[in-house]
């Protein structure tokens, strides 16, 4: 099989994995009681009285297809909700928000940002503080730094997220005062932005220590990854004749041992996304970080069901991609992942 | 040779195991971990004799042992007024009877010009910190058919100091039931307002100093003269001290017990974390097994429906299935359950691919022996020990995902869970966590997932023939 084969292959997977994502989404808000519950309970609202109105409200929130000529409703079937559901989810059209009436997609912009900021800001500094560790890690392997290193790895990566952001509250916010104990920016902020300096400078205070949970649960991962990958590396035979040319030692770490060792490191970032995701919906939520992950957790108290199906289904999608991106990749730059 | 036939072969086998496992040193720590954690969850009534939900002392009382690091000024700890004692002036006449430490039953009569019966507690106050709060109560059943009229009331005095009237003297009149109005209690507004207009302190500060001293509650029956045989029955009689210090890890906002909520808590994070990686492994077992071992089509479509669900992030879908399904503790494990079963079928899969091709399956095929029969006697007990390291590995994913779940207030709502203790410190604490309250449940939660993890590595070394060491 050749390039083209595995691309075709991965990509019509990608597809089968896409409407999976939508036939779940579906079926979890369509057939489970939640839902049904919330619109039940619109209805039964005593001061809807004007059967106009009742109409409207169940044709917008598709009780009922439309209204034969004695008024009695045409109930929508399963099978027509899930085709314009579907064409809903392709279209990216989620409806409007059950608490504010706008539409999920509008709303969705600015925390997309948000999410966005923390998690490039987390995955970067936890690439490099980790691939940094790692190849010092497998350098002095055996050494007290290496197990040194593994050790407080391990320690960071099995405290869970919730509890290291709230001790990071408790030590950096509440005892020192260092940083502010949560939100994106202070909330005085409505009333007039300060000029550009502050502005950096404050919203860099208030990322700090959501990132720095986020990325002291990430960057254990990949130091050991990058051990792993880096230890079998330095054993092979291009090591020894780079050595042997007398190349410095750094040149020989990163460009000979690292350049090779760095696709599975690569890889496994993109595929760990899903993981990275479910961590920024704590770490947003401990810090009151106005992202994606809090509004999905907003929305389940607001019983926002359409900001709800939406965020699933922007998560869900997120995660295929980097899966596709991966693949495509690794298929590109591993001639040896072709013939599986 | 007779001995050792008696010792059934699993046993040797378990035990030959269970050395090898010990003498690795992170395993040993490990066991060591889940004992403790497995004697916690077993032993939980006979640690605590409180439930996780019951309250205990004050709001955010910070641990006893506090004094031992900050030094005792400034804390107190929940102390009690000790045994009545009966006194009396002359020319009563006073027979009491079923005295216990808050309770008598007294027949009183006075003659000439009458007199006082004081029924007094002590307490010598030995913390450098005032209370919190105090209540102090008093029951008295009057019994009088002739309707004498005579008067009560109570005192609290710091003895050498200052004595205060804390139930103002009231008429007694007929067979009636009495006690304090206001109530004798630091957190009752109208108590409060009797002693301190527009203070800074509470009562309990105001009475108590934050020093040792030596305090009395006192009932005084004071009876004019010529009453005859009024039968009083006083119960109840008791002033309680609620300090600012709790036990071993101190209350949260409620007044509950941390370190019960703690222990309790383990028996639910085991439970979720086996029944949970017990659901997953059973059905990983079948997929794994049924896409090994069949092949072609079931593999493909086995496969690929795994893959897809590999995909699907974990804490939106659980999420998404608490708010719509429901939150109940077995709803949850059975969600982990089922949803956390892909990786163990893929590595069940790929060890039934390589055991199929193995000569002894062959061999059995070609005496005769059907699908089951090889499944069952030839290819399981060859990914048994697989069984073993993912359930190591996957309790404590199952534990912190249900932590996760619980933190964010989306768990079981009737149940307190290290991550319920979490989220409701945070949810409490608002400006000022309590630290107390949050680092017994956090620290718990990154210990039993340690042990398992390590358990997880030994067991992975002693079966993976790839990793044994060269000893």
């Amino acid at each position: 099989m050749g390039l083209r084969g595995y691309l075709l292959k991965r990509i019509i997977n990608t597809f089968i994995l896409l409407l999976f994502v939508i036939v779940l989404n579906f079926a979890i808000f369509e057939l489970l009681p939640g839902e049904q519950g919330a619109i039940a309970n619109l209805f039964g609202n005593p001061k809807i009285q004007d059967p106009k109105i009742i109409q409207n409200l169940e044709i917008r929130y598709g009780v009922c297809k439309g209204f034969d000529s004695l008024g009695h409703c045409i109930p929508t079937s399963v099978w027509d909700k899930f085709v314009s559901y579907f064409y809903n989810m392709l279209t990216l059209q989620f409806g409007n928000s059950l608490k504010t009436n706008h539409p999920v997609i509008a709303d969705m912009n600015v925390r997309l940002l948000n999410t966005l900021t923390l998690l490039g800001v987390a995955t970067a500094l936890s690439l490099i503080i980790g691939i940094m560790l790692g190849v010092l890690s497998a350098y002095k392997r055996g050494s007290s730094v290496d197990s040194g290193l593994v050790t407080v790895s391990l320690t960071t990566y099995s405290l869970p997220t919730f509890f290291m952001g709230l001790l990071f509250i408790l030590v950096f916010a509440q005892n020192l005062g260092w940083f502010p104990s949560g939100l994106v920016e202070p909330s005085k902020w409505i009333l007039g932005r300060p000029d550009i300096g502050t502005f950096i400078l404050v919203r860099l205070q208030h990322l700090f220590l959501p990132a720095l949970t986020l990325t002291l649960f990430f960057y254990g991962g990949h130091l050991l990854l990058t051990r792993a990958t880096m230890t079998e590396a330095l054993t092979e035979d291009y090591i020894t004749t780079a050595r042997a040319k007398g190349l410095p030692e750094r040149t020989v770490l990163f460009k000979h041992a690292l350049k090779n060792a760095s696709l599975p490191i690569v890889t496994n970032a993109a595929l760990s996304f899903g993981t990275i995701l479910s961590g920024a919906i704590i770490t947003e939520t401990v810090f009151a970080w106005d992202g994606l992950g809090r509004w999905l957790y907003q929305a389940i108290g607001w019983k926002d069901f359409p900001v709800l199906q939406a965020m699933f289904f922007i998560i869900a999608l997120c995660v295929i991609a980097a899966n596709l991106i991966s693949d495509v990749v690794y298929g590109m730059l591993d001639p040896r992942i072709r013939y599986e | 040779m007779s001995q050792t036939s008696r010792v059934p072969f699993w046993v040797v086998r378990l035990r030959k195991f269970a050395v090898a496992l010990l003498s690795n040193r992170l395993a040993a720590v490990g066991v060591f971990l889940l004992a403790l954690f497995v004697v916690m969850a077993t032993a939980a009534p006979l640690l605590t004799p409180y439930t996780p939900g019951s309250q205990v002392s004050g709001a955010f009382n910070a641990p006893t042992w506090i004094t031992a690091v900050k030094g005792p000024a400034g804390y107190s700890q929940n102390i009690q007024f000790a045994s009545l004692t009966v006194n009396s002036s002359a020319g009563l006449t006073v027979s009491q009877s079923n005295q216990t430490a808050q309770s008598v039953d007294l027949q009183l009569s006075s003659q000439g010009q009458g007199g006082t019966i004081n029924l007094a507690e002590t307490l010598l106050y030995p913390y450098q910190g005032a209370p919190k709060n105090f209540v102090g109560s008093a029951t008295l059943v009057v019994s009088d058919p002739q309707n004498q009229s005579f008067t009560v009331a109570a005192f609290l005095e710091r003895v050498g100091e200052k004595t205060w009237v804390v139930w103002d003297p009231t008429v007694v009149n007929g067979t009636r039931l009495y006690s304090p109005r206001p109530e004798i209690r630091s957190d009752s507004l109208s108590f409060n307002q009797k002693f301190l207009r527009d203070s800074p302190f509470t009562t309990a500060q105001y009475f108590f100093a934050p020093r040792p001293a030596t305090y009395h509650y006192t009932l005084q029956i004071t009876l004019p003269p010529a009453i005859t045989n009024v039968h009083i029955t006083v119960s109840k009689f008791s002033m309680v001290l609620l300090g600012n210090t709790w036990g071993i890890f101190g209350t949260d906002d409620q007044g509950h017990d941390i370190f019960t909520q703690l222990v309790y808590g383990a028996r639910l994070s085991l439970e979720v974390g086996l029944i949970a990686t017990g659901i997953g492994i059973g059905v990983g077992l079948l997929v794994g097994l049924m896409a090994g071992y069949l092949g072609k089509v079931v593999d493909e479509v086995l496969m690929r429906f795994t893959d897809m669900l590999l995909v699907i992030p974990g804490l939106p879908l659980l999420i998404v299935l608490v708010a719509t399904v429901g939150s109940n503790l077995i709803y949850i494990i059975l969600y982990l359950g089922f949803f956390g079963w892909m990786g163990f079928a893929r590595v069940v899969r790929s060890q039934v691919l390589s055991l199929r091709e193995r000569p002894f399956i062959e061999a059995a095929k070609a005496s005769g022996a059907g699908t089951g029969y090889i499944t069952v006697r030839h290819i399981f007990p060859n990914i048994v020990s697989l069984t073993y390291v993912s359930l190591a590995l996957s309790v404590p994913a199952a534990i912190v995902s249900e932590a996760a779940l619980s933190f964010l207030g989306l768990g079981d709502p009737t149940v307190v869970t290290w991550g319920s203790m979490l989220g409701n410190a945070q949810a409490a604490g608002g400006a000022s966590l309590a630290w107390w309250w949050i680092i017994p449940p956090g620290i718990s939660i990154a210990l039993i997932s340690l042990s398992f993890i390590l358990l997880g590595y030994a067991m992975d070394e002693l079966f993976n023939p790839r990793l044994r060491r060269r000893r």
